[in-house]
C-alpha cells in the first residue's frame, strides 16, 4: 500500500513537471509525424493504402495492359512493373513478397483464344490473406478478358457460318448461338489462365509486408521513448536523495522494497500512458494528416502485453541507473547518450529487419532488439501471441537482470 | 519515570572509519534532550541510526521497548523525524506534503484531514497550506519540514538542526512549536545543534558529542557547573610546573593547566567531515585556569604575573555557558 502512496505522489510530481510531460509524449509523437511523413514521401508520396503487386511484364501487348488495368480498377491492388531479374532477385532477398509473371505472347495467345499461364510467384513467408485476395483479383480479371476473347472468337465463327448457309438454316443458326456462348463459359471454367505457384527461396529471410512508414515508426519510437522513460525513475531517485526525502521516508515504516516498488510504478503507469498515447495517435490521427494507419495486427492482447512488459523493462533499467549513475550529470547526459545509442542499436531507428543484416546477432544485447522484433511479428507480420513468445521471455530475462543488480548495487543511504 | 529511549555503546563504522564510537544515553518519556556538538560530531549518524536509515555496527538502542536492530518496524512507528535538509517535495502544496507523509504512517480519510489540519495550524501555515512550497521562504519551509515529522503524532520526535539558515523569527517560531509540543502533548524531543543557545533554551538535559563520543551528559546547569565560575584562559611566554602549581594556589582559582598544544584532526572522509577551528594559541604557552569567580580570579593571576615578570601574551575570559563547556571540555570550539 506504501508503494502505491509513494507512486501517486511521485506521479502528481512527473506530470506537474511540463517539460517531463514533452519529453514523455510531445517528443515520441514529433519524431513519429516526422518519419513515418518522411518514409511516405521517400517511398511514393502520397498516402496510399494499396496492396503493392509487382508485375513482371515480359508480353508488353495491349492484353497485358488490359490485365494490369484491370487489377487495378478492382481496387486494393497497386501494380508496380518491374524487370524480370529485378523481381526473380527481390523475391529471393525477401525484399518482395509475390510477383505475378506476365509471359511473352499473352495478347496474341489470348486473341488467338489459346491458353496461357500466368504466374504469381508468392514467397511461403508471405502474409497468406494478402495473397490469396490478389489471387481472386487477377484471376476474376483474366477469367472475364479470356471470356471475352472466347465469346468474341465464337461469334466470329459463328458470322462466319452464318454468311454461307442458305435462308432455310437461319433457325438453327439461332438455336445454336446459346449452346455457343455455354460452350465457352464451360472452356473458360476448364481452361484457367492464372495459376499459382508457391517458389521457395533461396535462403530463409524474413519478409518484410511492405509496412507502412506508420508500422515502423510508431511501434520503434514507442520502444524507444519508453525506454528514455527511465531516465525519469533514476532522476526522481536522485532528487528524493538530494533534497533528504529518500531519508525521511526510510525513517519511516516503509520498507526498502516498497520504496523502490514505488518509485518504479510511476514509470510503468507513466511508460503505458505514453505506448496508449502513441498508439493512439497511429491509429486516430496520422490517418487524418493524410498518413498511413497504424495496424494493431491479428493480436492486438499480445501488443498489449509487450507494451507493459515494456513499460516494466524501463523501470527496472532506471533502478540500474539510479543505482549506478552518482552525478545528476551521469543521469541527464550520459544515460542519455546510453539510452539513444540503445536506441538506435535495437533497431528504433532503422527496423531490425534491415538493422539484422548489417548487425546481425549483436544487436540482441540490448532491450530494445527484442521489443522491436515483437512488436514488428505482431504489428507487421501479422504473428500471434505465441509467435512472440521468445522476444518476451528476452524483455522479462532483461527486466529481471536489471533489477537484480540494480539491488544489488543501490546505496538506500 | 521510563525512558523512551535507551542507547547503549552504540557504534557506526564506514569502512575505516568510526564515525560514532559507542555512545551511551536515554531520554525519558517527556524529555527535550539536547545532543550537542559541532558539525561532523556523530550526531546525525547516530540519530540514522536510530531511525532505521543506517544499521548500527555494534550496540543497541531501544524506543518504547522496541530493539531497533530487530524490532525497528514497530518503533518506526513511535518514531517522528525532521532531518536537517529540507526533506520535502517541492512542487507539491504543503498539505499534499503532509499527507503523504501521513499516509506513508498509515493515517487516511477523516483522521488523515484533521492531523494535517492540527499541524498546519501548530506551524502557523493554514492560510497558505494550498499553495506549492516552493513558493515558500526558508523559514516557511523549514516549518513544513517540522510539520511533516509530527503529522503522524510520534512519541518521540528526532529534530536534527532544525533551525540552520532559519531567520530569527522563524526560529523563535520553531522554539515556540517544541517547547509547546512538549509542554501540550508530552512529546519527548532529542535536539541536535550545534547552536549551544538553542539547547540551553530547550533542553533539560543534554550530551555533549565531540568526534563520535559522548564527552558529557548532565542536566544544562550542571553541564555549565563543570565550568565552576568561568574559565580563563592565559597565555604567557612560558609555563613551568612551578608557575602552574603557583597559579593554582591562588584566591579563587581552582585549577591551573597548561594546555596541549594543538593538534591537526584527523583527516575524515565522509559526509559529516568539516573544518574544525582550534583555539588561537599564541606563542609561548596557554594556561587554563578554572575559577571559582572569574573577575576576581583574572586580578589574582595577573598580579601573579606582573610580580614575577611573566610576559601576558593573550587572555581570554570564558563565559559560563555550553559553549566555554565545549571548549574547555574538548579544546575546541563549536562553530566559528
Amino acid at each position: 500500500m506504501n508503494a502505491l502512496h509513494i507512486a501517486a505522489k511521485d506521479l502528481v510530481i512527473l506530470f506537474r513537471d511540463k517539460g517531463v510531460v514533452m519529453q514523455l509524449l510531445g517528443l515520441p509523437l514529433i519524431f513519429i509525424l516526422v518519419f513515418s511523413g518522411a518514409m511516405q514521401t521517400a517511398v511514393g508520396g502520397s498516402h496510399d493504402t494499396r496492396l503493392p503487386l509487382a508485375v513482371v511484364d515480359e508480353d508488353g501487348g495491349p492484353r497485358a495492359q488490359v490485365l494490369r488495368e484491370g487489377v487495378e480498377a478492382a481496387g486494393g491492388v497497386r501494380i508496380e512493373l518491374k524487370a524480370g531479374a529485378v523481381a526473380a532477385e527481390a523475391l529471393d532477398k525477401g525484399e518482395l513478397a509475390r510477383a505475378l509473371f506476365v509471359p511473352a505472347g499473352f495478347s496474341s495467345d489470348l486473341d488467338a483464344g489459346r491458353q496461357v499461364m500466368l504466374r504469381l510467384v508468392s514467397r511461403p513467408d508471405a502474409d497468406v490473406p494478402r495473397t490469396e485476395a490478389m489471387r481472386m483479383v487477377i484471376e476474376g480479371v483474366a477469367r472475364d478478358m479470356a471470356l471475352e476473347g472466347q465469346i468474341l472468337t465464337s461469334l466470329r465463327q459463328m458470322g462466319e457460318m452464318m454468311a454461307t448457309v442458305p435462308d432455310a438454316f437461319t433457325m438453327l443458326a439461332v438455336e445454336r448461338g446459346p449452346a455457343q456462348a455455354r460452350e465457352q463459359f464451360e472452356l473458360s471454367r476448364t481452361r484457367p489462365l492464372v495459376t499459382l505457384v508457391t517458389r521457395v527461396p533461396m535462403r530463409a529471410v524474413t519478409v518484410e509486408e511492405q509496412a507502412s512508414a506508420a508500422q515502423l515508426a510508431v511501434p520503434s519510437f514507442s520502444v524507444l521513448f519508453v525506454f528514455l522513460t527511465s531516465q525519469a525513475t533514476a532522476r526522481s531517485i536522485y532528487d528524493e536523495k538530494k533534497v533528504g526525502s529518500f531519508r525521511r521516508v526510510l525513517a519511516s515504516p516503509v520498507s526498502k522494497g516498497e520504496l523502490l516498488v514505488g518509485k518504479m510504478l510511476p514509470n510503468v503507469a507513466a511508460s503505458l500512458i505514453q505506448v496508449i498515447v502513441i498508439f493512439g495517435f497511429g491509429l486516430l490521427v496520422l490517418p487524418l494528416l493524410g498518413q498511413a494507419p497504424l495496424s494493431l495486427g491479428n493480436a492486438p492482447f499480445a501488443v498489449v502485453l509487450v507494451g507493459i512488459l515494456i513499460a516494466v523493462c524501463s523501470s527496472s533499467l532506471g533502478i540500474l541507473i539510479a543505482a549506478l549513475a552518482r552525478t545528476e550529470n551521469q543521469i541527464g547526459g550520459l544515460s542519455a547518450v546510453i539510452l539513444w545509442a540503445m536506441g538506435v542499436l535495437g533497431g528504433s531507428f532503422i527496423p531490425v529487419f534491415f538493422l539484422e543484416r548489417f548487425l546481425g546477432p549483436s544487436m540482441r544485447v540490448v532491450p530494445h532488439y527484442w521489443a522491436n522484433s515483437a512488436f514488428t511479428d505482431l504489428l507487421v507480420r501479422g504473428a500471434g501471441l505465441s509467435d512472440v513468445m521468445p522476444q518476451m521471455v528476452a524483455l522479462l530475462i532483461f527486466t529481471a537482470a536489471f533489477f537484480a543488480v540494480g539491488l544489488w548495487r543501490f546505496d538506500f543511504d | 519515570m521510563t525512558s523512551i529511549l535507551e542507547v547503549e555503546s552504540l557504534v557506526k563504522e564506514f569502512g575505516d572509519f568510526e564515525a560514532v564510537k559507542g555512545v551511551t544515553f536515554s531520554v525519558e518519556e517527556g524529555e527535550v534532550f539536547g545532543l550537542l556538538g559541532p558539525n561532523g560530531a556523530g550526531k546525525t549518524t547516530t540519530i540514522s541510526m536510530l531511525t532505521g536509515i543506517l544499521p548500527p555496527t555494534a550496540g543497541t538502542a531501544r524506543i518504547g521497548g522496541y530493539d531497533v536492530r530487530t524490532q525497528m518496524a514497530q518503533a518506526k512507528t513511535l518514531n517522528g523525524l525532521v532531518p536537517q535538509d529540507l526533506a520535502l517535495y517541492p512542487t507539491l502544496s504543503a498539505r499534499a506534503n503532509l499527507e503523504f507523509f501521513g499516509r506513508i504512517y498509515g493515517l487516511s480519510g477523516r483522521d488523515l484531514k484533521q492531523r494535517v489540519s492540527d499541524v498546519l495550524r501548530i506551524v502557523s501555515l493554514t492560510e497558505r497550506a494550498d499553495q506549492p512550497i516552493e513558493t515558500f521562504s526558508g523559514g516557511m519551509k523549514r516549518r513544513v519540514n517540522i510539520a511533516a515529522g509530527l503529522v503522524h503524532q510520534p512519541r518521540l520526535l528526532f529534530l536534527d538542526e532544525p533551525t540552520v539558515g532559519v531567520d530569527p523569527q522563524s526560529r523563535n517560531h520553531i522554539f515556540e512549536s517544541v517547547l509547546r509540543l512538549n509542554r501540550e502533548r508530552g512529546m519527548s524531543i532529542i535536539y541536535t545543534s550545534h547552536y549551544m543557545e538553542e539547547v540551553e533554551l530547550l533542553c533539560s538535559r543534554a550530551a555533549i558529542i565531540d568526534e563520535g563520543r559522548i564527552v558529557a551528559l548532565d542536566t544544562i546547569k550542571n553541564l555549565i557547573g563543570l565550568l565552576g565560575g568561568g574559565v580563563i584562559h592565559v597565555g604567557v611566554e612560558r609555563a613551568d610546573p612551578a608557575i602552574l602549581e603557583a597559579l593554582g594556589a591562588l584566591p579563587l582559582v581552582k585549577e591551573a593547566v597548561r594546555m596541549d598544544p594543538p593538534v591537526s584532526p584527523p583527516s575524515i572522509d565522509d559526509a559529516e567531515s568539516e573544518a574544525r577551528e582550534r583555539t588561537p594559541v599564541p606563542s609561548g604557552a596557554v594556561i587554563k585556569i578554572v575559577s571559582e569567580r572569574s573577575q576576581g580570579a583574572v586580578v589574582a593571576v595577573i598580579g601573579y604575573l606582573n610580580a614575577h615578570d611573566i610576559a601576558l601574551t593573550s587572555l581570554e575570559i570564558l563565559e559560563p555557558n555550553l559553549e566555554s563547556v565545549f571548549l574547555h571540555l574538548t579544546g575546541k570550539k563549536l562553530r566559528d
